[in-house]
């Protein structure tokens, strides 16, 4: 009876704070249907008291909207790919090969980690800058090829899955491009997914780098595109939501198909290995 | 897993091409902002004579010899704005290609200097004068004559450093009273009860206050959020005393006609009981939502007025004074011409320069900038021009405009530091005096590295 209880009021405390995190999210929802007067007005209610799909016709007279979602889709998989790839084969030879100074190449990899953005910015600017990549995606590519949240996190992951299972594949012939693509890289799927939600989520939401290094009309990213709304005096909230609403959906489908792993994933990275 | 993973995929595309797509064709209109530089501007008339006043635009000559050219021109405002004069440019010069690039305000100022201080910067630049000292150093000084320059526009003056002139203001913003028609007339007001004087406005304040008992329903007059911007730093003008102290680099926050004019806000509130520190948080938005009757805001609330709020009946008028005869109405800021990137190449800079005096000679540009800032404009011909006196925020100014001060780019200290003073003062039961002189200090301490002088010296009527 008492477990019973306890069960109720756990879930009663889940159901809660489920509503109080996704509020916001409603309110923006249902907002991107509402006049800005209204989303201004003194007197709030959840529901559009006058029903509008204005903001979702007008969103494109800021820019293109269907080509910074697109080019916000190439960079984001790309990115989110490769970093997928360079954070396995990094995290299986820092957790199944011994040799001289792995710990020390791995405090290296967790020490990039630990360094703010804000200050590594400008000097990353200043080298894209003189390689003549501005206004070019090797720019938001190339220096996100490697993660080392990434790293850590399959390092961690891959040294859970037992060693004889390597060996019995070394004895059966497998060279070890072979047994990191058949069979490293299949079992870490969990990992892998939880690296690809964050990752996917970082890129997508990026902002402050794709602003810097692009300038092209024709290739600035969502991200960017979200922020022409906020004018010098006043921000076109209607207009705001409408696209914030659109532009999520992919984060909301990757999260929608990974989830499982993704929470496995993350469970696994937490074991000491 | 892979068909649910390309069926998410194809189902967050479809999606959004369907909530869209159909905006896609119609959306720029007239404009061209969404069709690049790829010729798909409209035609422009191209103008076969000169034009302008002393600073005359000579269609005729040709542009880097007549050789292709593109130049990018960053800003932060409308696109369709800044488009039709490339246009008009363009239509006159079509070897040249005018790349606008828009960018969010905010992050606008850290992106401008990293790209001004590489050999790729933009040629042209929107400029504001807050960012004055990010920016100066990147700019190179326009070559039209001084002297055309002051002859054409009022203010220049206090834009010169070493004999030389980098951007000028194109228009002059202020505050003006904005009042609720409907509130108006409810209170048995007419347009006879326009306000003079301060003394006056209070007591209009005082009929347009509506209360329950002790609960306040309407404010007669709200200044919450912005009292600093808009009366802190203004009326001081009204009783004759500057920002700064002669230097032009101590600033003058503790002056008696500071405190009176603290103290008259204060007595508004807890006096008159006009309204209240928690009587709407901003009283921009206040206004909006017909929660407090009027408000004293700069020009761009105009607009603000015209296309989020377009409930509210308003009205403008000018700012009431202290005697009715005042050393100046007010302080105002001026909205900037473009910057030209010393940096950039030799033939870049020639094409910005010609730009930048392409739109100053222009009057059709002058008129679209300053109704689209709800700024009064600069260059002395356009002063009565119908278009701008269309513009109530703008008519109202047009009397008194050379009675406005502007004290240079100050640093944002001032402003919030003196926010602070009003905080302390409303909330937390300090008195003005000792509220001021905190503000005074944490001015001082915080200009101690800057380069700012005032140029309230350069005010036409200065003592």
């Amino acid at each position: 009876m008492r477990r019973k209880i306890s069960t109720i009021a756990l879930n009663v405390l889940l159901i809660v704070l489920g509503l109080v995190t996704v509020y916001p999210f409603v309110w923006m929802l249902s907002s991107s249907f509402k006049q800005n007067k209204e989303i201004m007005a003194l007197e709030q209610h959840l529901l559009p008291q006058f029903f509008t799909v204005k903001n979702y016709i007008t969103m494109n007279s800021r820019f293109n909207f269907m080509r910074f979602f697109a080019n916000s889709l190439l960079v984001t998989i790309v990115v989110t790919l490769a970093v997928i790839y360079t954070s396995t084969i990094c995290g299986f030879v820092l957790s199944k090969y011994k040799f001289k100074g792995r710990n020390l190449l791995f405090g290296f990899v967790l020490s990039t980690m630990m360094i703010p953005w804000c200050v590594t910015i400008i000097p990353k600017y200043s080298m894209i800058q003189n390689f003549g990549w501005l206004d070019s995606y090797k720019a938001l590519i190339i220096p996100a090829l490697f993660s080392g949240f990434g790293i850590f996190n399959m390092k961690q992951h891959i040294a859970t899955l037992p060693d004889e299972i390597l060996e019995a594949a070394r004895i059966d012939g497998a060279d070890e491009f072979f047994i990191f693509h058949r069979i490293i890289f299949p079992m870490a799927k969990n990992g892998i997914s939880s690296i690809a939600i964050f990752q996917f989520l970082w890129t997508w939401e990026d902002y402050l780098w794709p602003y810097l290094v692009i300038s092209a009309k024709e290739k600035q990213l969502l991200s960017v595109g979200l922020k022409m709304f906020s004018g010098q005096y006043s921000t076109d909230y209607g207009a705001l939501f409408a696209a914030t609403a659109i532009s999520i959906i992919p984060v909301l489908l990757i999260y929608v198909v990974f989830q499982k792993q993704f929470i496995a994933g993350v469970a696994s990275a937490a074991v000491k290995g | 897993m892979k068909k649910r993973l390309t069926a998410a995929v194809m189902a967050a595309a479809v999606a959004a091409t369907a909530l869209t797509g159909c905006g896609g064709g119609s959306a720029s209109g007239g404009g061209s902002s969404s069709g690049g530089n790829g010729g798909a501007a409209p035609a422009a008339e191209a103008p076969t004579e000169p034009f302008g006043d002393t600073i005359k635009y000579d269609p005729s000559v040709a542009i880097n010899d007549g050789k292709d050219i593109t130049v990018e021109l960053w800003e932060w405002g409308s696109d369709e704005l800044f488009q039709q004069v490339i246009d008009g440019y363009q239509a006159i010069h079509p070897n040249v290609t005018i790349k606008l690039v828009n960018n969010p305000w905010e992050d606008y100022w850290t992106k401008l200097p990293l790209a001004l201080d590489g050999a790729n910067g933009p040629a042209i630049f929107n400029v504001h004068n807050s960012y004055h000292e990010n920016l100066i150093n990147y700019m190179a000084p326009l070559e039209i004559p001084l002297e055309d320059l002051e002859a054409d526009f009022t203010g220049v003056e206090a834009h010169v450093i070493d004999g030389k002139v980098y951007y000028i203001d194109y228009g002059m913003m202020t505050g003006a009273v904005y009042y609720n028609k409907d509130m108006w007339e409810a209170a048995g007001l007419t347009d006879a009860d326009i306000p003079k004087t301060w003394d006056e406005m209070r007591e209009v304040a005082k009929k347009l206050t509506i209360k329950d008992g002790d609960r306040l329903i309407q404010a007669g007059l709200n200044f919450n959020d912005d009292f600093h911007q808009n009366y802190l730093l203004g009326l001081n003008y009204q009783l004759g005393e500057n920002l700064f102290l002669e230097d032009g680099k101590t600033p003058n926050v503790t002056s008696d006609a500071m405190k009176q004019v603290m103290q008259m806000l204060v007595d508004m509130y807890e006096v008159d009981g006009v309204g209240s520190k928690d009587f709407g948080e901003k009283c921009a938005d206040s206004f909006g939502q017909g929660q407090s009757a009027m408000v004293m805001q700069w020009g761009h609330y105009y607009n603000t007025l015209n296309t989020t709020w377009t409930d509210i009946n308003f009205g403008v008028f000018e700012i009431p004074t202290f005697d009715g005869n005042p050393y100046a109405y007010n302080r105002y800021n001026g909205e900037s011409s473009f910057g030209i990137n010393k940096n950039a190449s030799a033939e870049q800079q020639a094409v910005a320069q010609d730009f930048v005096k392409y739109f100053l000679a222009n009057d059709d540009a002058q008129i679209a900038f300053n109704l689209a800032m709800s700024t009064f404009p600069a260059k002395k011909s356009l002063a009565d021009s119908e278009a701008i006196m269309a513009n109530p925020s703008l008519s109202i100014l047009s009397e008194h405009i050379d009675h406005y001060i502007w004290p240079g780019p100050m640093p944002a200290t001032v402003e919030t530091s003196l926010k602070t003073a009003g905080q302390n003062i409303f909330f937390n039961g300090m008195d003005v005096g000792t509220a001021l002189e905190e503000a005074q200090q944490s001015i001082i301490r915080d200009m101690s590295s800057s380069s700012f002088t005032s140029v309230e010296h350069l005010y036409k009527y200065a003592k």
